[in-house]
This record gives structure tokens, sequence and C-alpha cells, in this order.
């Protein structure tokens, strides 16, 4: 029995790839590993987040809580997520997490002066660290430093408050690890979806007993852009499988119509196409990474520990001795 | 106000085992594996996995309940085999898959990347 594996050896395309967005398709594998990849992305790869904010004044319209839960939603750009501690498990600073190792502080210090509504956004947050800080900080600054006019200025970064004249905020936050499995504003995917692949099958006999009008009524019936008819020939084609959405539409026209059997759609049910949409705190190939190497990670954590495989083996050595007796 | 900790769902608690092994009493080369804080992330994978294998006879896992974080996987298998060493052929050939699903992936990525320079 030593030596025999049922291991399968996927494979994968990649179709687009940008730095927040990413489309692939995945083979040779089952819906059980499409939907693992899927569930690990939203759920358990790892990312940054205000968790603590403690808030020395705070003479804005709106009270502590509220822009407590504004700083926590505020993407974080997480690169050095996986490498970090949760504070849970930090000995550095014994789980009070509040150590370089688990932790970023943040501080936000902002006073209006002037007649006009100011806007405190994420570009004011001052991070400790230059890894870690809100995901659009870079944009803000490139507009800030040579702008003359003052309207352009803090056009990007993510608002939190306004304060009129005489308000004033001033808090410190502590960001931490942490995965969406604990609170939605760790999940580091914005979307991520898988499909089956279809194939579809036209039964060209069949479809040639139909007219003009009739294919093109059937085209018609499905309501995402499936097939379409070629101006020349008048034969139907598909110009895109996958934009079939599993809705039926189609086969039940074919039924209507008395012709059933004129296509055939069934899903390829080792092929999926994914799209995977990150929140821009990793990049959306990163993010597959990750969540590859955490389901890897889970794995070996549910690997039997070494003393109930001897217990067992014990036992079944006692039982092999009585099946000798008897 | 009586709420359990959202940590709850993911921390095995102090003093218990990740996974606990069940060994059917009525039937021979049967089990149960309880692990303690996973879902159908970890379930699903394992069920299907074990399904490849020919001396397993059953493989199946539940949920018993939402609120309690643990799965129950139950093996049943040939007698040339043992619920253990399916489990734990299970658990090798998924950790190389998604070795092998890591590898092709960079590969691919450097791919693409030639492509559109």
């Amino acid at each position: 029995m030593v030596g025999v594996s049922y291991q399968r050896f996927p494979t994968v395309k990649i179709r687009e790839m940008k730095d927040e967005y990413m489309k692939f398709e995945l083979r040779d594998t089952d819906a059980s590993i499409a939907n693992a990849l899927r569930r690990v992305m939203i759920a358990e790869v790892p990312t940054i987040a205000i968790d603590l904010v403690e808030i020395m004044s705070n003479s804005s319209v709106l009270n502590d809580e509220f822009i407590s839960h504004r700083l926590g939603l505020i993407p974080l750009v997480s690169k050095k997520a996986m490498e970090m501690r949760f504070s849970r498990d930090c000995d550095a600073c014994d789980g009070d997490g509040q150590c370089q190792y688990c932790s970023v502080e943040f501080c936000l210090n902002v006073r209006c002066e002037g007649d006009q509504t100011l806007d405190v956004t994420s570009g004011d947050l001052r991070s400790f660290d230059p890894m870690v800080m809100p995901v659009d900080a870079n944009i803000g600054k490139d507009f800030d430093e040579d702008s003359v006019d003052p309207s352009i200025q803090k056009k990007s970064g993510i608002i939190i408050v306004k304060l009129r004249r005489g308000q004033e905020l001033n808090l410190r936050a502590i960001a931490r690890k942490g995965i969406g499995k604990d609170h939605a504003k760790w999940s580091p995917a914005a979307t991520v979806t898988f499909m089956y692949q279809p194939e579809i099958h036209i039964n060209e006999q069949l479809m040639e007993t139909l007219t003009l009008d009739e294919k093109e009524d059937w085209v018609e019936s499905s309501p995402t852009k499936v097939f379409d008819i070629d101006p020349k020939t008048h034969q139907v084609v598909v110009v895109d499988p996958e934009a079939y959405t599993y809705d039926d539409e189609v086969i039940k026209k074919s039924e209507a119509i008395g012709k059933p059997g004129l296509v055939e759609i069934y899903p390829l049910e080792d092929s999926f196409i994914f799209t995977v949409e990150s929140t821009g705190v990793i990049s959306a190939y990163q993010l597959v990474i990750n969540a590859l190497e955490i389901l890897k990670q889970k794995l070996d954590a549910v690997r039997l520990s070494d003393d109930a495989q001897e217990n067992d083996e014990q036992f079944g050595e006692l039982r092999q001795h009585l099946g000798g007796v008897l | 106000m009586n709420a359990p900790d959202r940590y709850e769902r993911f921390v095995v608690p102090e003093g218990t085992k990740k996974v606990s092994y069940e060994r059917d009493t009525k039937i021979i080369n049967a089990a149960s594996f309880i692990i303690e804080r996973e879902d159908h992330t970890i379930g699903n994978i394992l069920r299907m996995q074990l399904h490849r294998d020919p001396n397993t006879l059953f493989a199946g896992y539940k949920l018993p309940h939402p609120l309690q974080y643990k799965i129950i996987v139950r093996i049943h298998t040939a007698s040339q085999s043992s619920p253990m060493q399916a489990y734990n052929q299970a658990i090798n050939d998924l950790d190389k898959e998604l070795e092998h699903l890591k590898k092709v992936f960079q590969a691919e990525k450097i791919r693409i990347e030639n492509i559109s320079l």
C-alpha cells in the first residue's frame, strides 16, 4: 500500500491579470478544491486592519464608536500580513498586542481652523511603519505636493469625518493581523467567483429545420448573448459559451417550439473559470498564492498527532492477537 | 451581552486536541475523526479525496451544528487499509496537489508576464 498515490495534477491558465483583478482557468481537479480555494480567499487569508482605537479628543459630530468602526474598515496595505504574528499567539508582548511583531501603530491629529468644512480622510492617518498604510495613500501624496489649488488637495482618500471650525479629532490606533472569519474588515477579497466551463453542442441538422425567423426568436430567448446568427450562412453559432448562466431558457424554448434537443449544454465538471477581485490590500495574484499556502497550513494542522497513531497501532496489535487466538 | 467571542470559531481551546480519533466499536475498519475548529473548507476536500481511494468504502463528513465549531469525518475502509491510513493518505495527496497547484500558478504568472513584455 505504501507509495500508492491518488494525487491529481491540476493545470492553470491565467487569462487576465491586473493588480486587483484576475481571471483564470483551473482544470483537472474537482469542485471541492475550487470551493475550498474560494472560501479560503474570502475568509482565511490574513490582512491588517485597525482593531483598537484610543481617542484622545473628539469634538466632531460623530461619536467615538462610530469613528472607530469607520477606521476599522479602512483597507491597509497588507503585504506584511503573512509574516506577521496574530496578537493572540505573540510571545513578545504576552498577547496585549502592542509590539512590532503583531501590530502597527497609527495616529491621527486634525483640527479645523478655517471657515471651510475640513474633510478628515484616510490620508491623515500617520503610520509608524512605512510598509503598512492606507491603500490609496500614495495617490493622495502625488496630488498634494505640487498642487496649488487647495480644492484638489486631499481629493483622494477615504473620508472618515468632516469637521467645522474649532472641531478636532486626535486619536491613536493599533492595526492588527486578522482573518475575514473573525470580522469582514479583514477580508482581502472583494469578490471571488467560479463557474463550471460550459460545453455547448448545437444539433445542426435539427437547427436547419427552423426558419430564419424561428432561429432569431430562439437566439433571442437566451437572456445573455450566448448565440448569434451568421449573417451570411444564416446558421446559428455559439459566440460566447461562458456568457451562459445555466438558466435553461434556450432549452425551454426548444421544447416550446416543439424541437427538443436543439442544443445540448453541460458543465465540464473538472474545469472552472475563476474571477478574483481583491480590495487592494494585496494583489489578486498574491491573494491566490496566499490562499493556497493557508489551505496547505490548514491541512498540516489536521494531521493526526503521533500519540493518537501509536494508541491505534497498539490496539490493532491486540486485535490481531485476539484474532489469532480465536 | 452573552455572545460568544468571535475567535471561538477558529482558535482551538487550551487542553483540547485539534484532531481526535474514535474507532467504531461494532464495525472493523470504521472510525470517526473529530476535527476541532474546522468547517466545510477542510471537510469537503478531505471527503472528496477519500472518495478517490478505492480502499475507502465510505467517507463522509458533517458539521453537527453551526455553533459547534467542529466537523466529524467518518471513514470506513476495506480490510487491506485502515481509516487512519486512508486519512493520512488523503491529507498527503491533497498537500501534494496544493503544492503542485502553487508551482503551476507561479510558472503561469511568469509565462503571462513574458508574453505581455
